[in-house]
């Protein structure tokens, strides 16, 4: 009997580890649902709408550089390789939007593939400095690489980038708003159901100890692999939304301010919680982009908040308050099984 | 008895320093063989060198009759192939059940008849824990763990997937004489129940003659002494006397 009870109890607490982040992800959820019944501007309608975007990139970056450990300095690679993809085959090969969308997200998970291959044998600072390296390659090859437009005028990218031929002449703010308020809800939903799984799992323990990892019988360079493809296939997806949302590709994409942009949203959230980057994007965006302020700064002001943040939650927001949930169950578990 | 593991002819070099010069070692099937030396001698090396961490200059590992040298360290826990380290190195924000799943979930073979369902999975770190006196830690994160604790997470580790061989480096090393004890008995008990190997590393010739049938005694890179453990004290090392001779078998 004693054995059934302790079995019962460990099914019950097994997916334990990130538990109530559901229902603050939708009670979060049903206020931005209502937000734009309030009179809100079509400005701050338009960075809302950015912002639930750059969130869900942000979540990709936690996947890779949170949950499995890996810290790319170079995420932008994978967002810039969709919006170049959906300008390039909307724009230059006249693909369906749609088809163009599928195209990108293909793409950015092959180059996900190819930079986990990479990154595989690598650990520690090493997958720093090699994704540090393909993300400023990828920028500057964005930067110097011109296409000829076939509707005259100028010559397509560099600085200008390239736009991305919709199929409307203007998008309704609102209908955006709440597309991508549903992109961000859909992808929040499975990035939380990856972490939750048996691959998630194996990922937080690659990012603990690769050592006991490997003598726990985990192929390591597969499971780095498979973590970089997801984190690659998310920030394509988030990459494909925003060039449709802005209707252009820039160089910009790729830029190493980005990268940087998704690891301090995870270190201001809490690495390996998701639903900390994930807000901690879109409130920092919203705040910086809707009040205006100048880029010189913003980067001062994300270093304070960081500083902060670092300095009373050490794990980052989200991060420290799990910790501090563990301890309680722990405790309780302690004097139940003590 | 038939030789599970046999590790022959080990030679490794770090640069210009030859820790292992020659090393042959085997251990039979149900055995306790304990591999004693002082430090620097080369138990760890020749540990890292038969679990996979390590590839050897020269010789070769077999298992069960099979070459297992090129083979990976995770390779060779799936093969039943097991070990803990001298110093834990545990996955500081998973719990000790989550610890022990991550085993079960990438080390444990689909073996012959057995379905690898999550019940199954469930069931048996249900067992793993109990057995190794972890269930009421359960759910504590590695990080917060006591060293007796963390010992007994990292044997739990090593047997979750019921390996054929486990190679324990100094796993009594920092233990309360009660923590020792049971690990001694859940040891025993796997070898007679299971027929379990085991290699015990220790400098400690107590536990090694608790415990072995046979202990190997190691030193400068090369095996000295082999034996009854009973006899263990009458071993003199080569480094206790003034003829030390920096590498060549007596």
């Amino acid at each position: 009997m004693k054995t059934l009870r302790v079995q019962g109890t460990l099914r019950k607490q097994g997916k334990s580890a990130f538990g109530g982040t559901t229902g603050t992800l939708a009670a979060a959820g049903g206020i931005l649902l209502l937000l734009p019944l309030a009179g809100l501007d079509p400005y701050l309608l338009d960075v809302l709408t950015a912002g639930f975007i750059l969130a869900v990139f942000a979540g990709s970056w936690d996947i890779v550089g949170g949950i499995a450990g890996q810290i790319s300095l170079g995420h932008a690679v994978f967002f810039g390789t969709a919006t170049y993809a959906c300008a390039l085959l909307t724009s230059l090969a006249g693909w369906p939007l749609w088809a163009a969308a599928l195209g990108a997200l293909l793409l950015a998970a092959a180059v996900g593939a190819g930079v986990g291959a990479l990154a595989a044998p690598l650990t520690g600072a090493f997958v720093a400095l090699l994704t540090l390296a393909l993300g400023e390659l990828f920028h500057e090859v964005s930067l110097a690489q011109t296409f000829f437009n076939p509707q005259g005028g100028y010559s397509w990218g560099g600085e200008g980038g390239i736009p991305v031929a919709l199929p409307w002449a203007e998008g309704s703010p609102w209908f955006a708003y709440y597309a991508a308020l549903a992109f961000l809800v859909a992808a929040s939903w499975a990035m939380l159901r990856i972490a939750r799984s048996e691959e998630g799992l194996i990922w937080t323990a690659i990012a603990g100890s690769e050592l006991n990892a490997r003598a726990s019988g985990v192929d390591v360079a597969r499971h780095k692999r498979r973590a970089f493809l997801a984190g690659g296939v998310l920030a394509g997806a988030s990459g494909v939304a925003f060039a449709v949302h802005v209707g252009r590709a820039t160089a910009a994409d790729f830029s190493i301010e980005l990268s940087f942009q998704a690891a301090t949203f995870a270190a201001i959230g809490g690495r390996g919680t998701i639903v900390g980057p994930v807000l901690a994007a879109l409130v920092l965006h919203v705040l910086f982009q809707g009040t205006g302020i100048s880029p010189a700064p913003r980067v001062l002001l994300y270093a304070f908040g960081l500083l902060l943040v670092l300095r009373f939650f050490p794990a980052g927001v989200a991060g420290t308050l799990i910790e501090r949930a563990r301890a309680k169950r722990m405790i309780q578990a302690k004097g139940i099984g003590g | 008895m038939s030789a599970l593991l046999v590790a022959e002819s080990i030679e490794k070099s770090y640069g210009a320093s030859r820790v292992l010069r020659g090393v042959t070692i085997a251990v039979g099937t149900g055995e306790i063989v304990g591999l004693f030396g002082p430090n620097g001698s080369g138990k760890t090396t020749l540990a890292n060198i038969i679990s996979g961490l390590v590839r050897p200059d020269r010789g070769r590992i077999v298992f069960d009759g099979r070459d297992v040298t090129r083979l990976s360290m995770d390779a060779r826990f799936r093969a039943g192939i097991s070990r803990t380290f001298q110093i834990p190195g545990p996955y500081p924000s998973l719990t000790v059940m989550e610890s022990v799943r991550v085993a079960l979930l990438c080390g444990a073979p689909a073996r012959e008849g057995e379905e690898r369902t999550p019940e199954r999975i469930e069931d048996e770190l249900a067992t793993i824990l109990e057995r190794t006196g972890l269930t009421a830690q359960r759910f504590w994160p590695a990080a917060k763990l006591s060293q007796g604790c963390l010992r007994r997470l990292e044997f739990a580790r090593a047997i979750s997937c019921r390996p054929r061989f486990v190679l324990l480096d100094e796993v009594f090393s920092a233990l309360s004489a009660r923590d020792g004890e049971e690990l001694a008995s859940l040891l025993r008990s796997l070898n007679r129940e299971s027929g379990t190997s085991f290699l015990l590393i220790s400098h400690n010739p107590l536990i090694l003659e608790e415990m072995c049938c046979r202990v190997v005694a190691i030193e400068d890179g090369l095996i000295r002494w082999e034996g009854n453990p009973v006899d263990l004290p009458k071993y003199v090392p080569a480094a206790a006397g003034h003829d030390h001779d920096h590498g060549h078998a007596p």
